[in-house]
C-alpha cells in the first residue's frame, strides 16, 4: 500500500487503538476536526469522543493528563498542535515524566506526538524542531523518523513502549514523500538507526527531513564520483552508538547535519561518541551542517538561509572528500 | 427547522451542562456541597448596575469564625536611623476560639481514629526534627506543623481504591494512607530502605499498585492535572474514583494550576483539591499571592464548587472532603476546597521564619488541630477519657520510637545504585488497565483513508 508519511502514521496509530483499548488520544483540536493536519481525521467517529479528547489549549495539562492516565496502565497518545509548544509542557515532561521510573520506579507508557520542523514557512513558533530539549534529558525516547515506513513502524513501537516517548513528525514530509508500507502488522525498534544510501566515500549522520537533502545532494555528487553513505539515526534518544562507529570505520569522513541549531546540538554529542568509539578511524575533521544560531525566521529568503540545503550538502562534501 | 433529529446520546466527557456556575436566580439552594451551610455570597454584576443583571454564586463557608487581620510591608527605623522593611499584621488578633464543629459524618470512632493520625503525623515530625539535630537527615526537614487537621482528616475521607498524591507538607496524609513512619523518615536520611532507595527525599514518593499513590514534585501545581488524567484514566475503565492532592496559597499562583482545575473542570473528573491557605508561601504572605477575598471564589471561575472551611478542625475539613469525595465517586466532577490555617513553623528546618509577626503565631496556637480536636474529644463530647487519651499519646509514642528505630538501622545506599531503572525495560514492570479492560466502541468499519492521504508535489 503507497502512504504518504502523514497516512502512514494515521494509520499506525488507528492500527493500534484498534488492538489495544488501553490506547486513546488526547489534545487540541484533535476530534471533530481531526487534528490541525489532520492526523486524526476520522478518529472520533470511529473510536468515539471517550478515547479521541479534544481538550482545553493547556500543554501541561494534556502531558499531566496523559501522564496520570499512563499510572492507571493506560497507553495514551497526546498530540501537540505544533511541536514548538512542546514548550509550554517542558516542566511535565522534563520534572514529572521523565523522572519517575527512576525515581519512584512508575512506568509511564506514554506517546507526545506533533510535527515539528522547518521548510514551509511557518516562522519562529510552526518550524522549530526542539528534539534536543528532550534528548538530555535522562528517562525519554526521541524519536525521528524520515520515511513512511519507519513512522509507521515507530509510531506503534512508541505506543507499545513502557516508556514515554517523544515522536517528532516532520511536517515537510507529511504529505510530500509516499512510498510501499507492508499491509500486515511490523514495529520498528526505538534505538536502532539504518542505512538510507551504502557508500564507500563519506558517510552523512542525520535524520528526519535533513535524510532527503542528504539523499539530493548523493545525487549530485554521484557524477563527481563521490560516493555518500547515509545513516538515517531515526531515534535522537537512544542514540544507535555502533551503526554510527560503523559507518565512521567504513567511510573514515563525517558529515553530521541536522536542522536545529548548531550550538549545544546532537553534532556535538555524535562527534564525542565518534572520538569515544572510532577516533583513530577518522582521515578528517568531523563537519557539522546545522541552522543558524538564531530562531528561525519567517521569510522564505530567510528561512531558505537559515536551514540546511543540498548545496550545504554538496560544498562540505567536495571539501571533506579533499582534505 | 424540519428535520428529524437524529438519536444521539452524550459522552462523558461532552455535551454537559455547564456545572458549578449555579446562580441563585436559577438554582436556588443547590449552590452547596451536600447539605446547606451558612453561605458566603460573591457578586457580580455583568453590567455595573444591581438588580436584575446581578448573578450570585454561593461560597459555603463552614467555619465559626472569620479571621480578619491583614499582612502588610511596613519600613522601620532603627536607633541608627536605617530602614528596614518588615511585616506587620493588622486585624483582631484577641478573638476566642471558636468550638469544634460537630460533623455530619464522624462517629467516636472514626473520630479518635483521625486524631490518632493527627498525632502520629506531630510525633513523626517531632523524631524528624531530632534526627535532624542528631545530624542523621540530609538537608532539610519540612514540617506540616499547625495543618494536621488538614492532611489527615482529608485523606481519612477517601477510599481505598481512590488515588491521592501529597504536598510537602501532607506528610500525616501518608500515615492515613498506609504508609509508615519509617518511609518518610528513611526518605529523610536518604537511606537505601527508603521507598525511593535514596533517589529522592521527603514525601517525594509514590505507589501505583497497593496504595494509589503519586509521587509529588518539587514543582507546585504539576500534581493537578496528573490527578485529573488519573481519574480519566480510571474512568475509561469504567471507574469513578476520587483523586485528592493539595496545592498551597502560594503554590496556587503558578498557572498549571489553572490548567489542571480547568482540565479537571472540563472532563468532569472526581479531583478533590485542596487549597490549603496556611499564610505564608516560605516567606511571602498570602496578601502578596492573590488578591481575591478567598481562593475558594476561584472556584466560580472553573464552574466548580468551592467550599471553605476552618484547616485546624478536624471535623469540618473531613465532611467537606467526604462530600467532594463521594460526588466524585458520583461522577459529578471536582471540588476545591480551600481550608485556612497557618503553616507554624519556617518554610523548612533551616528557615526561623522571623519574618512572621509574633502575633500571628500566637493567634493559631490557641488553634492548634490536635489540642482543639483532644479536648472536642475529651472534653467535649467526652469520646475519650482523659485515661484513654493518655493510653492513645502513649501508643501512638511507642509506634514512632520503633519506627524511628528501623529507619536509623537501615543502611546508606551502595554508590552503584545510582546506576540503573531509568527506563522501564526488560519486563521490570507489566502494564496492564489497572481496573479491567476499557469498554471500546465496536469497529463501525474498518480503517479508512482521509485527505490524510493527499500526496502533494
Amino acid at each position: 500500500m503507497q502512504l504518504t508519511y502523514l497516512e502512514a502514521i494515521r494509520q499506525g496509530i488507528w492500527e493500534e487503538m484498534d488492538r489495544d483499548p488501553t490506547v486513546f488520544c488526547l489534545g487540541e483540536d484533535i476530534g471533530i476536526y481531526g487534528g490541525a493536519f489532520k492526523v486524526t481525521d476520522g478518529f472520533i467517529d470511529r473510536f468515539g469522543p471517550e478515547r479521541v479528547i479534544d481538550t482545553p489549549i493547556a500543554e501541561s495539562a494534556i502531558v499531566g493528563a496523559a501522564f496520570g492516565a499512563s499510572l492507571t496502565g493506560m497507553r495514551p497518545i497526546a498530540e501537540f498542535q505544533f511541536m514548538d509548544f512542546i514548550g509550554c509542557a517542558f516542566n511535565q515532561i522534563s520534572n514529572m515524566v521523565a523522572k519517575t521510573h527512576y525515581l519512584w520506579g512508575a512506568p509511564a507508557p506514554l506517546v507526545l506526538r506533533g510535527p515539528s520542523g522547518g521548510y514551509v514557512h511557518g516562522g519562529p513558533f510552526h518550524s522549530q524542531n526542539p528534539e534536543m530539549w528532550f534528548a538530555h534529558n535522562p528517562g525519554l525516547k526521541v524519536i525521528c523518523p524520515a520515511t513512511p515506513y519507519d513512522a509507521k513502524g515507530l509510531i506503534k513501537a512508541a505506543i507499545r513502549d513502557n516508556n514515554p516517548c517523544i515522536f517528532f513528525e516532520h511536517k515537510y514530509l507529511y504529505r510530500r514523500i509516499k512510498e510501499e508500507v507492508p499491509a500486515e502488522d511490523y514495529v520498528v525498534p526505538i534505538g536502532k538507526a539504518r542505512l538510507a544510501r551504502e557508500g564507500r566515500d563519506l558517510s552523512i549522520i542525520t535524520y528526519a527531513a535533513m535524510v532527503h537533502t542528504a539523499l539530493e545532494a548523493s545525487e549530485v555528487l554521484k557524477n563527481e564520483g563521490i560516493d555518500l553513505e547515509i545513516l538515517d539515526l531515526r531515534t535522537v534518544s537512544p542514540l544507535d552508538r555502533e551503526a554510527i562507529a560503523q559507518t565512521v570505520k567504513k567511510t573514515n569522513k563525517v558529515i553530521i547535519l541536522h536542522e536545529h541549531s548548531r550550538t549545544g546540538g546532537l553534532a556535538g554529542e555524535i562527534t564525542a561518541i565518534i572520538n569515544e568509539e572510532a577516533f583513530d578511524d577518522l582521515d578528517g575533521p568531523v563537519v557539522r551542517i546545522a541552522g543558524l544560531d538564531s530562531a528561525i525566521p519567517f521569510s522564505p529568503p530567510q528561512e531558505h538561509h537559515y536551514l540546511p540545503k543540498v548545496e550545504d550538502v554538496v560544498r562540505e562534501a567536495r571539501r571533506l572528500k579533499a582534505y | 427547522m424540519g428535520t428529524k433529529k437524529p438519536k444521539s446520546k452524550t459522552s462523558s466527557n461532552g455535551n454537559r451542562p455547564r456545572n458549578g456556575s449555579r446562580t441563585t436566580n436559577t438554582h436556588a439552594g443547590t449552590a452547596h456541597v451536600g447539605t446547606a451551610a451558612p453561605g458566603r455570597s460573591v457578586e457580580r454584576s455583568s453590567t455595573g448596575s444591581p438588580g436584575e443583571h446581578l448573578r450570585t454564586y454561593s461560597i459555603p463557608d463552614y467555619r465559626l469564625e472569620h479571621p480578619n487581620f491583614t499582612v502588610r510591608q511596613r519600613v522601620e527605623k532603627d536607633r541608627h536611623g536605617a530602614e528596614h522593611v518588615r511585616y506587620e499584621v493588622e486585624g483582631d488578633l484577641d478573638a476566642p476560639v471558636p468550638p469544634i464543629l460537630d460533623s455530619k459524618y464522624l462517629d467516636q470512632q472514626h473520630a479518635i481514629e483521625i486524631y490518632r493520625y493527627m498525632l502520629l503525623n506531630r510525633k513523626m515530625e517531632i523524631a524528624l526534627e531530632n534526627l535532624y539535630k542528631q545530624g542523621k537527615v540530609v538537608g532539610g526537614v519540612y514540617f506540616g506543623l499547625g495543618q494536621e487537621a488538614c492532611s489527615c482528616a482529608s485523606a481519612y475521607a477517601l477510599d481505598k481504591d481512590d488515588w491521592f498524591a501529597p504536598m510537602i507538607r501532607n506528610q500525616g496524609s501518608l500515615l492515613v494512607r498506609g504508609f509508615r513512619a519509617s518511609d518518610t523518615m528513611m526518605q529523610y536520611m536518604a537511606k537505601a530502605d527508603s521507598p525511593t532507595k535514596g533517589r529522592d527525599g521527603t514525601s517525594h514518593f509514590g505507589d501505583i499498585e497497593k496504595r494509589n499513590m503519586v509521587s509529588p514534585i518539587s514543582m507546585l501545581g504539576d500534581l493537578i492535572p496528573v490527578m485529573a488524567g488519573v481519574a480519566l484514566g480510571a474512568r475509561l475503565q469504567g471507574r469513578s474514583l476520587a483523586v485528592m492532592t493539595y496545592i498551597g496559597d502560594g503554590g496556587q499562583s503558578t498557572g498549571v494550576t489553572y490548567e489542571g482545575i480547568n482540565f479537571a473542570a472540563v472532563q468532569n473528573l472526581g479531583l478533590v483539591l485542596f487549597v490549603e491557605s496556611n499564610l505564608w508561601a516560605y516567606s511571602t504572605p498570602s496578601e502578596m499571592q492573590y488578591r481575591c477575598k478567598d481562593l475558594a471564589e476561584r472556584a466560580i471561575g472553573y464552574g466548580i464548587p468551592g467550599v471553605i472551611v476552618d484547616g485546624t478542625d478536624a471535623c469540618q475539613v473531613y465532611d467537606a472532603a467526604r462530600e467532594a469525595v463521594d460526588r466524585a465517586h458520583r461522577g459529578e466532577g471536582p471540588t476545591l476546597i480551600e481550608a485556612k490555617m497557618m503553616r507554624m513553623k519556617g518554610h523548612a528546618i533551616h528557615d526561623a521564619a522571623s519574618y512572621v509577626p509574633k502575633a500571628m503565631y500566637e493567634f493559631w496556637k490557641k488553634r492548634d488541630p490536635i489540642a482543639r480536636f483532644e479536648n472536642y474529644l475529651v472534653k467535649e463530647k467526652k469520646w475519650l477519657t482523659p485515661r484513654e487519651n493518655d493510653a492513645v499519646i502513649a501508643e501512638v509514642e511507642e509506634v514512632i520510637e520503633a519506627e524511628r528505630e528501623i529507619a536509623v538501622k537501615s543502611p546508606m545506599p551502595a554508590p552503584e545504585s545510582a546506576e540503573g531503572g531509568v527506563f522501564c525495560e526488560n519486563g521490570c514492570h507489566e502494564i496492564k488497565p489497572k481496573y479491567g479492560i476499557p469498554k471500546v466502541k465496536k469497529g463501525a468499519g474498518g480503517y479508512k483513508e482521509t485527505e490524510a492521504a493527499v500526496h502533494l508535489k
